[in-house]
């Protein structure tokens, strides 16, 4: 198989197949790094995003010299612009999407539990937002979109154990918010 | 710390969304386009210097302006009239 320094040596060459082929191994990847920093309701949001950096690739390319791996570099591009979005749009509130709300139509939770877990959600997700970057890339990464601490270590290009310590420092930092608000874990 | 552990897994559960079923093409639309356009300004500017160039050439070798209006405009003329007469035809 191609490795992606061959796919970028050929791209910088003027090869559109090579470049394409970089696009189809890790648009999935920046798309996904993109939300895990946007969050939750930002999809539309994070693919344009994931084009706004494929572009930014394709530009760049002739001065990539290989000092870093192909993928680390893309990811780099790719969180940097996700924050700079992020900071740009100053946490705009998320629009409801229809799959949240059919599930809270089907919840067979009773009101008042829904609005006690509801409301401790919301808090949640608010204290979230005070963490930094990574953690909270780290965090959505991890419990939302379901990633292995190796593929956010990728994402995130740190080493595996620094992409652990990220939630190790985060969960505490959390914990002590909620229960300071006074919110029990049931 | 597993309370939050588990906290975090419900509370962040939710559909993962995907990328568009299209997003390659239209990643490679906008580099097609974005392409084309910087042919575009590169052969623009090619064909601005080449025109001054010749227009001094000739206005040195003592050529009325007429004449150079006819030779550098008349190309020009002709080259629209064939792109014209290409797109009917298409």
């Amino acid at each position: 198989m191609t490795t992606d320094s061959q796919l970028v040596g050929r791209a910088q060459s003027g090869d559109q197949d090579a470049f394409a082929e970089l696009l189809r191994r890790h648009s999935d990847a920046v798309f996904r790094l993109a939300l895990s920093i946007l969050g939750q309701g930002f999809a539309a949001e994070a693919e344009d995003i994931a084009q706004e950096v494929f572009l930014k690739v394709h530009r760049t390319l002739p001065t990539f010299r290989g000092d870093a791996e192909v993928g680390s570099w893309i990811y780099r591009i790719a969180f940097n612009q996700a924050v700079n979005w992020k900071t740009r749009a100053r946490y705009r509130k998320p629009h409801l999407n229809d799959a949240s709300l059919a599930d809270a139509a089907t919840s067979q939770a009773g009101p008042d539990v829904l609005a006690e877990t509801g409301e401790r959600d919301r808090f949640l997700a608010e204290c979230i937002e005070t963490l930094p970057e990574v953690y909270q890339s780290a965090l959505r990464l991890h419990y939302w979109l379901g990633a292995s601490m190796a593929e956010v270590a990728a994402l995130l290009d740190v080493p595996e154990n620094t992409a652990k310590s990220y939630l190790h420092r985060a969960r505490p930092l959390l914990d002590v918010m909620l229960r300071q608000k006074g919110y029990s874990y049931v | 710390m597993s309370d939050i552990d588990e906290l975090l897994r419900r509370s962040m559960a939710a559909p993962v969304p995907r990328l568009s079923p299209d997003f390659h093409r239209s990643v490679s639309r906008k580099l097609q386009r974005k392409s084309r356009s910087s042919t575009r300004i590169l052969l623009a500017g090619y064909a601005g210097v080449s025109m001054i160039v010749s227009i001094v050439l000739m206005r040195n070798q003592g050529l009325g302006w007429l004449p150079i209006a006819a030779l550098t405009l008349g190309p020009l003329a002709a080259l629209a009239l064939v792109q014209k007469s290409a797109r009917r035809v298409r």
